[in-house]
């Protein structure tokens, strides 16, 4: 019995070890790579562990010549704006919707439930066509067609934890004269200041990734946010993979620092939002 | 719960505007695009024209230079009969144009406005025909072609009703994407369920670990998948890529530059890339739904004598069910309308083998400007996107809405 458990102890460590390498290397990879010179790279050092003569050529390149930082600060502009207004939009509905009673409730969250289902590329061609009429294209609008890849998703998990907040404390609110304004700022928004917290850290991150809505409205590489300026750092006639990993190393770190500050944060908002409990 | 009083409808009105201008209005936009012969680079088709139309800048640009060369053409012609006609088209041309001169873009005209017009055209290029077998003129090459801009400002309907639909069935392209897609979707998704129900499994046993395999679980998940897609072209690259170097020396691929550069490579490395990005989310969602299950049920299993492996079907995966359907659904979503991890990781190549829907659509929207077509792919992607989602709701009993 020991010795058949200890077995399985085994199985479990090998499996979860090779998971990790599996999930770890690519980025042990790339950083190691932005430190290699392009000789190294293409040369017979490609696949050598440790670089032969390191060099931070790749990250001033990246820095100071190709203007990385102006992407993030892109990003880091449309990705915080649109959290600010999804969040507060999301929570003012999830709150209606998760206690007030009204015809078509259910014709709504079945709304918002098969937006998030939609194709994004249905959204691309007309909003293109608005935004060029409009003439927002290049330029810091389009934080507002990301509400359709953020705000469904906000909204439903927000209608989730109301929906775990008892009526009574609103209702003994309500007794005591409370306003409804009222009783939302004072009641529930220190009590859904977590599930709140999680919406407006995965909207950031939805945000912060979106793709094919950036390159197709915003073509100007001023405008560029960081999947897009990455992916066109590979031209067409070279690819310069010493400049991509060091790219890709910079551009990871914040995700990384959101990763490991809010995990549990992320979890709970991905589970309510995907699973049943 | 309460009624709804007015103050409250106002808290959800943004998110009803929102989802209305950005989600609901491009649906029915693009389902209209579909009935036209849209193309944005096309001056006869730029737009949505139930009925024709009038192109007045077009006109007017024609009115100039034909007006133009016909006087300066004017000393070559010696009969003054000739010059007498050149001179009244002239004025005919310059007196429509007079009619339009506030006017700009594409307008509507009248039916007697519009027979103006072919008189007109029909008589100048009459005239440059005649004049042209009767004299040698300056601009003999120019002006025919000039003269019949003028009938080409009125811009015939570009509706085409279900035309465009039936075109899709003749398109191999379509159903080489369709194809693609369905097989990347079905493939990714199956692999990554079943890595991820083990997965799941064994962080719900574990004692250990559970912590940083969540924390080394998010972040390929969080990192944008563009730059994923980018971090594993490198890795996959011919000449340097170390997973390429490594598929070559285990033999899964003859030749490193096999594995981009053939289409069952290019497909099967796309299908890695994204069940490395999102098995890890999967199995999150799956451990979620796993540590609900009581563990007083195994309890009883046990001692009524089931095995691990009865347990594992008769316990685990009935009470997994649901959680294992909501995660289906979404992923296979996902799956279906790939669009950055393929854009970037090889571009639909090579010729076509990895191309899915979406970035057909893609090509066809905005690198050749035809969003008319380029609709219809994406209606029918929105269609099948329709069809997987009824089947799990409805079939598998996916429920979504019972929370609320």
């Amino acid at each position: 019995m020991q010795t058949s458990k200890r077995k399985l102890w085994i199985t479990f460590g090998v499996f979860v070890a090779f998971y990790l390498f599996a999930m770890v290397f690519p980025f042990f990879w790339v950083f190691i790579t932005s430190f290699k010179t392009s000789g190294e790279i293409f040369g017979t050092g490609a696949f050598r562990v440790i670089p032969k003569d390191p060099t931070l050529k790749n990250y001033i390149t990246i820095l100071f010549e190709k203007n990385i930082l102006n992407s993030i600060t892109n990003s880091f502009i449309v990705a915080t704006t649109t959290t600010i207004y999804v969040v507060i939009v999301a929570t003012f509905s999830a709150y209606a919707i998760s206690r007030f009673h009204f015809k078509g409730k259910n014709i709504l969250l079945g709304l918002i439930l098969a937006v998030s289902m939609f194709p994004q590329m249905i959204m691309t061609g007309p909003v293109y066509n608005l935004f060029l009429k409009l003439d927002w294209l290049n330029s810091y609008a389009i934080v507002l067609p990301y509400s359709t890849i953020t705000l469904p998703m906000a909204v439903w998990i927000l209608v989730t934890h109301f929906n775990q907040i008892p009526l009574a404390l609103e209702e003994s609110a309500k007794i005591d004269g409370a306003t409804t304004f009222q009783t939302l700022y004072k009641v529930i928004f220190p009590l859904a200041a977590p599930g709140v917290f999680t919406v407006a850290i995965i909207t950031f991150i939805a945000a912060w990734n979106e793709f094919l809505l950036s390159i197709t409205l915003n073509t100007n590489s001023e405008y560029h946010t960081v999947p897009v300026a990455i992916s066109f750092l590979r031209t067409q006639f070279e690819i310069l993979w010493g400049e991509v990993s060091a790219a890709t190393a910079i551009v990871t770190i914040p995700t990384l620092i959101i990763v490991l500050f809010f995990q549990k944060q992320i979890v709970s908002g991905l589970t309510s939002g995907g699973v049943k409990e | 719960m309460w009624k709804m009083g007015f103050k409250e409808w106002l808290f959800i009105v943004p998110t009803i505007v929102l989802i209305g201008i950005f989600s609901l209005w491009p649906v029915f936009q693009s389902l209209t695009y579909t009935f036209f012969d849209y193309r944005l680079n096309d001056q006869q088709k730029a737009g949505l024209y139930f009925n024709e139309r009038f192109n007045v800048n077009l006109y007017k640009e024609t009115q100039l230079y034909v007006t133009m060369f016909l006087d300066e053409d004017l000393p070559n012609v010696k009969d003054p009969a000739d010059q007498k006609k050149v001179k009244s088209v002239n004025a005919r041309l310059k007196s429509v144009g007079k009619q339009f001169a506030n006017e700009k873009g594409v307008i509507k005209i009248s039916r007697d406005q519009r027979a103006d017009l072919v008189n007109l055209h029909h008589d100048a290029k009459n005239l440059v025909e005649a004049l042209n077998g009767k004299y040698t003129l300056i601009h003999k090459d120019d002006l025919p072609a000039l003269v019949d801009d003028i009938q080409n400002s009125i811009i015939p309907s570009n509706f085409i009703g279900f035309k465009g639909y039936n075109k899709i069935f003749h398109d191999d392209r379509v159903g080489i994407a369709l194809r693609n897609t369905t097989l990347f979707t079905v493939v990714s998704v199956f692999i990554e369920l079943v890595l991820g129900i083990g997965l799941a499994l064994i962080l719900n046993k574990a004692m250990f670990g559970q912590g940083i395999v969540r924390t080394t679980s998010l972040i390929p998940w969080a990192i944008p998948t563009a730059v994923a897609a980018l971090m594993w072209s490198y890795l996959y690259n011919g000449s340097s890529g170390i997973v390429a170097h490594f598929f070559e020396n285990v033999g899964l691929v003859k030749q490193s530059q096999d594995l981009l550069l053939s289409g069952p490579g290019a497909m099967a490395s796309s299908i890695l890339s994204d069940v490395w990005k999102t098995t890890p989310y999967m199995a999150l969602l799956l451990l979620a739904g796993l540590q609900n299950i009581p563990s007083s049920l195994y309890e009883a299993g046990s001692i009524d004598g089931a095995g691990k492996i009865q347990s594992f079907f008769k316990i685990t995966l009935p009470l997994l069910k649901p959680s294992i359907l909501v995660a289906l659904l979404f992923r296979t979503l996902d799956a279906f309308r790939v669009f950055d991890l393929i854009y970037v990781l090889t571009g639909g190549g090579p010729g076509g083998d990895t191309e899915t829907l979406s970035i057909y659509a893609y090509k066809v929207m905005f690198g050749q400007t035809n969003f008319g077509y380029g609709s219809i792919i994406v209606m029918m992607m929105f269609i099948c996107v329709a069809i997987i989602a009824i089947l799990f709701v409805k079939f598998l009993g996916a429920n979504l809405m019972e929370k609320n």
